[in-house]
């Protein structure tokens, strides 16, 4: 689109030049004698660009200056003047110009300005534009964050009140005790959503994040299989590991790994079918290892996948309506491996199974040892 | 107890929707539960209920109004444009407002009536005789 320039300037030679040079640059160009009609000018137009002369009689080029950025913060306003000083550029820039050009100055000196200016436009733009879509991210997860709490508190609640204002009634009698237990699952929730939590904003502000060092992925693993072997065993879910005879190494932290993993076993053994299988494999890859967490479960619809990290997404669907969920486990898988610098995939068939992928950088013995022993010296 | 309404309970939580059952039919309404919108607007069709009672957010963020609007306004469910709605949500936003979705604003289209979640049962009680009378 043509972007549209206005230039208000007292003196006749001026505005004739500028036009003349702005015009030839491709740009739409409108002269004002003076500031009260170059004004009038801005507000109809809405230009991109004002170009205003500092000296005029009647409304000066400071006043200009204040009403236009007064008017649309987002009008890049170019000041030219016979007379500048330090002092007067200071005002005009304080006031909301974007630069300063003094007389005399070249054609190419005054495009450069202007298409600078422009640039500078379009970037103020943007991050308006940026700022906007974040702020209604933002309002949309605070609903989000705020709906998913009340959630089982409101389930409690109304337990606990249907109990008190109904009484004791063979009907209530009969359910009390299910109601209550159904308490206390509900009040478990809302403690796992707050755990979960504080452990997504302790891997966002860096405290879960010790230092980034060698660290063997086999342990870990084994570790993390052991701790759920019960919770899998319940469920008649057999847990099968593919490990490398030899060590594969990442660059990591040993707090974030393991708690990475366990959420993606955990995962695969709740979203499983009963007696399922959850394989574990390692591999190494273009400089990567690679780590498959792989269940035999419900699989996740294709058009969940790309919500499936974001922070309270659940997929619901009539399998996993009955099982208990944060809604933040892969958020924190996903904040993990970005933070180590590396990725973490989902591949999925529908009643078949999802396969979870994280690649992590290998740990370069030679190369990786030498840049630690360089910075801890 | 001489109320026979029939009322259709649309709310993706279980627990939600087992105390409110209770409180429902121990006052002498019939219950029809659905725990999806989409289910929830068969069960109309099967059950022709004298209420509704809608959850906002279920599957989506605004689930409950697209309810809302398909009973008011799509030929499919004309026979049931006139069944009060009550809609009742844990989000306190009343639903004269817009209400932000990601990809802009949608405009949402007044229920009958609105009452915020957990439900004071005596209030909730008395609302839900008032639209059966009226």
């Amino acid at each position: 689109m043509q972007k549209s320039i206005i230039v208000i300037d007292d003196d006749e030679a001026v505005l004739l030049s500028v036009n003349k040079i702005l015009s030839k640059a491709g740009f739409h160009v409108e002269t004002f004698e003076d500031g009260v009609s170059g004004l009038e000018g801005v507000t109809e137009l809405k230009p991109d660009l004002v170009v205003v002369d500092l000296r005029m009689p009647g409304l000066s080029g400071m006043e200009v200056i204040n009403r236009v950025s007064e008017m649309d913060p987002y009008i890049i306003i170019v000041v030219i003047t016979g007379y500048a000083t330090i002092d007067t550029a200071v005002e005009a820039i304080k006031l909301g110009a974007y630069d300063f050009l003094p007389k005399p100055f070249s054609p190419d000196e005054l495009r450069v300005i202007v298409n600078r200016g422009l640039e500078h436009r379009q970037l103020l733009q943007e991050s308006h534009r940026l700022e906007i879509e974040r702020e209604l991210l933002k309002r949309q997860f605070v609903t989000l964050v705020s709906h998913q709490l009340k959630t089982p508190l409101v389930a409690i609640h109304q337990y606990l009140d249907t109990l008190k204002q109904l009484g004791d009634t063979p009907d209530t009698a009969s359910k009390r005790q299910d109601w209550l237990e159904r308490c206390l699952q509900r009040t478990d929730e809302v403690l796992a959503i707050i755990k979960d939590w504080l452990t997504l904003s302790k891997v966002e502000s860096g405290s879960l994040t010790g230092e980034i060092l060698r660290v063997d992925l086999k342990p870990i693993i084994l570790n993390t299989m052991e701790a759920n072997a019960d919770m899998a065993a319940e469920q008649g879910i057999t847990l099968e590991a593919e490990l490398p005879a030899d060590e594969y190494p990442v660059k990591g932290d040993r707090n974030c790994l393991a708690v990475l993993f366990d959420n993606l076993m955990v995962n695969a053994i709740k979203y499983n079918k009963p007696e399922g299988r959850v394989s574990v494999s390692v591999k190494a890859q273009d400089h990567q290892i690679v780590v498959a967490v792989a269940d035999t479960g419900i699989g996740i619809p294709e058009k969940y996948r790309q919500a499936l990290f974001d922070e309270f997404f659940r997929v619901k669907g009539q399998s996993s309506g009955q099982t208990t969920g944060t809604g933040l486990g892969l958020a924190i898988c996903k904040r993990i491996t970005t933070e180590m610098g590396g990725t973490i995939e989902v591949e999925s068939e529908l009643d078949v199974g999802s396969t979870f992928r994280v690649s992590l950088p290998a740990y370069h013995e030679k190369a990786d040892q030498e840049e630690e022993n360089r910075s801890t010296k | 107890m001489t109320s026979k309404s029939k009322i259709l309970l649309i709310d993706d939580d279980r627990d939600f929707l087992a105390s409110v059952r209770s409180v429902l039919e121990s006052h002498g309404y019939t219950v029809v539960e659905a725990e999806t919108g989409k289910d929830g607007l068969q069960k109309l069709i099967e059950h022709k209920p004298d209420v509704i009672i809608l959850d906002i957010m279920m599957e989506s963020l605004t689930e409950g109004y697209s309810v809302n609007y398909a009973i008011k306004h799509l030929d499919d469910y004309k026979e049931y444009k006139r069944t009060p709605i009550i809609m009742v949500s844990s989000i306190e936003s009343s639903p004269d407002e817009r209400f932000p979705i990601s990809d802009g604003y949608v405009d949402v289209i007044s229920p009958n009536y609105y009452m915020n979640k957990p439900l004071d049962i005596p209030a909730f009680l008395d609302v839900l005789e008032k639209v059966i009378q009226e």
